[in-house]
């Protein structure tokens, strides 16, 4: 079994409905999340579009988070799920660091490194992740990728040819897939990120785990 | 196509995203390399001097061990500081992962500082120059891994395009010949004569012009090989955060201790190599530390 997510851009809508869901089925503190979708806009005044983009943790296949982990905090399930290990998280942020993604944080709560397992408790009692179960389009697809007949498997040969992954020369091997991605979406680099650039406050950084 | 080029194209900005989180790897990090760098570059230059200069040396051995374990117990001290649950530091031990250059470079760290204190024991309790030698041939080995691990653990940060693994290995011993001429310089006192002194200077002078050169390359063709780099370097160019820090730090540990040793040998001045020293060491944590934070600034997502 090898489980894997999927998005569709061209349906998400940015209700955030996956993030609060996220929120409170994992209980992430204030200022940091698992999960978060991320507004970009294109073009110029009139010819402008708003593009919505979830961003969670790969479980990349070759993931530098857990080969850099000095303990094994991080590790793999036989699902394929990258999982968590917080007890035994000594905090060096080598994760943090490693993840091309910026999937991973440190739980100010805990001190420790934190980031979405897929709802690795909640897929343990053959339930979908939080985030599937609030998205009201359907547009987070999770299931497993060995399966042929899995949606998630159908989806991906639906779309074959529209089906991108984040930051593919890396040689993580993510197995969290795109439908309708872009470069302005998936690529941290092609936006602007003028200072305050979240519509709620001019927060732009954040202390680390309220540590530094 | 430049950073700035590429924004202009795609006409696209982020309009409601979590703020990026701040410096993951703070100072403590600068002074873990900086100490580090000093902790096993001593133990590379009384090797040398040994070899070089035995009649001059010997008095130095028991004062450079000492320098040493000061020093590499502020490199594990500042390492433990930076640590979130640094109570849980002995899982390293008891669960360690082998892939991940932080285990075996903690592991390495702890045999090395065993190492050190048997050194000292030979000097200083058993005063047995001949042990002592033969001891410091593998401390001296084992220096070298002890050193490049850190760019190992740089390297294995995928998300940082910036440290690359050849370059940063190079940098780091670099760093260590650089720091460990310069302590030895300021070290040794009237117990090396101006010949053995100058033997460091040449050590010191070499690797700032390699490390200088390093820096320079990557500063001038690094953007053209990644698109990540190229956003990295924009930090230390223009009005970038870190362009003074970057500079000064440069002129600091490598260009003035470069013209201040050709300087000492010109007069034979052992006051100018002392600054020479002295600049290099000042300089060489503005220089790891803007290395550090720069890679650090950049979105990930």
């Amino acid at each position: 079994m090898q489980l894997g997510f999927l998005v569709d851009l061209h349906l998400c809508m940015g209700c955030k409905g996956c993030e609060i869901a996220c929120k409170v089925e994992n209980e992430v503190p204030l200022s940091t999340w698992r999960l978060r979708v991320k507004y970009v806009d294109v073009g110029t005044f009139p010819e402008t579009r708003r593009t919505f983009t979830p961003l969670r943790c790969n479980h990349c296949e070759n993931a530098p988070c857990e080969r850099i982990c000095p303990v094994s905090a991080l590790h793999y399930l036989d699902n394929g799920i990258v999982n968590i290990d917080k007890e035994r998280c000594i905090g060096c942020a080598g994760c943090v660091m490693a993840c091309p993604y910026g999937a991973i944080y440190i739980d100010p709560q805990t001190q420790t490194a934190d980031k979405c397992t897929y709802c690795a408790h909640r897929v343990a009692s053959s339930m979908m992740p939080a985030c599937v179960v609030a998205c009201p389009v359907q547009a987070n697809i999770f299931g497993d990728l060995d399966d042929p007949t899995s949606n998630i498997s159908k989806y991906i040969q639906t779309n074959q040819g529209n089906v991108q992954v984040r930051k593919p020369e890396k040689g993580t091997n993510p197995h969290h897939y795109y439908v309708g991605g872009g470069n302005v979406t998936l690529n941290p680099l092609a936006s602007q990120r003028p200072d305050g650039h979240s519509l709620f406050n001019n927060i732009t950084t954040l202390p680390v785990g309220g540590h530094h | 196509m430049a950073a700035h080029e590429i924004l202009a194209a795609t006409q696209a900005v982020v309009t409601l995203d979590v703020a990026i989180p701040g410096t993951v790897w703070p100072w403590l990090v600068t002074v873990n390399m900086w100490a580090k760098s000093i902790g096993t570059g001593v133990i590379f230059m009384l090797f040398l001097l040994l070899r070089k200069y035995p009649e001059q040396a010997g008095s130095l051995r028991f004062p450079t061990v000492v320098v040493s374990i000061i020093f590499i117990h502020i490199f594990l001290l500042f390492t433990l500081a930076d640590l979130h649950q640094p109570f849980r530091m002995w899982h390293i031990f008891f669960h360690p992962h082998w892939s991940s250059a932080i285990t075996v470079g903690a592991w390495m760290a702890t045999v090395f500082v065993g190492l050190l204190f048997l050194l000292a024991f030979l000097s200083f309790i058993k005063k047995d120059n001949a042990a002592f030698d033969k001891t410091l041939t593998w401390v001296t080995i084992l220096a070298i891994p002890v050193t490049l691990y850190t760019a190992a653990l740089m390297s294995q940060c995928t998300a940082r395009e910036l440290w690359q693994m050849p370059t940063e290995s190079a940098q780091m011993i670099f760093a260590a010949l650089l720091a460990g001429s310069a302590t030895m310089i300021l070290l040794s006192g009237s117990k090396l004569g101006y010949e053995a002194k100058k033997t460091l200077g040449v050590v010191l002078g070499l690797s700032a012009f390699m490390s200088f050169t390093l820096y320079m390359a990557e500063y001038i063709f690094g953007p053209m090989k990644a698109e990540e780099v190229a956003f990295t370097l924009e930090y230390i160019k223009g009005d970038g955060p870190y362009t003074v820090m970057f500079w000064l730090g440069q002129w600091v540990a490598y260009l003035l201790p470069m013209l201040f040793i050709l300087l000492s040998r010109a007069s034979k001045s052992e006051s100018i190599l002392k600054l020479a020293a002295i600049l290099a060491l000042a300089g060489l944590w503005l220089v790891k530390h803007v290395w550090l934070m720069i890679p650090q600034l950049l979105p990930m997502s």
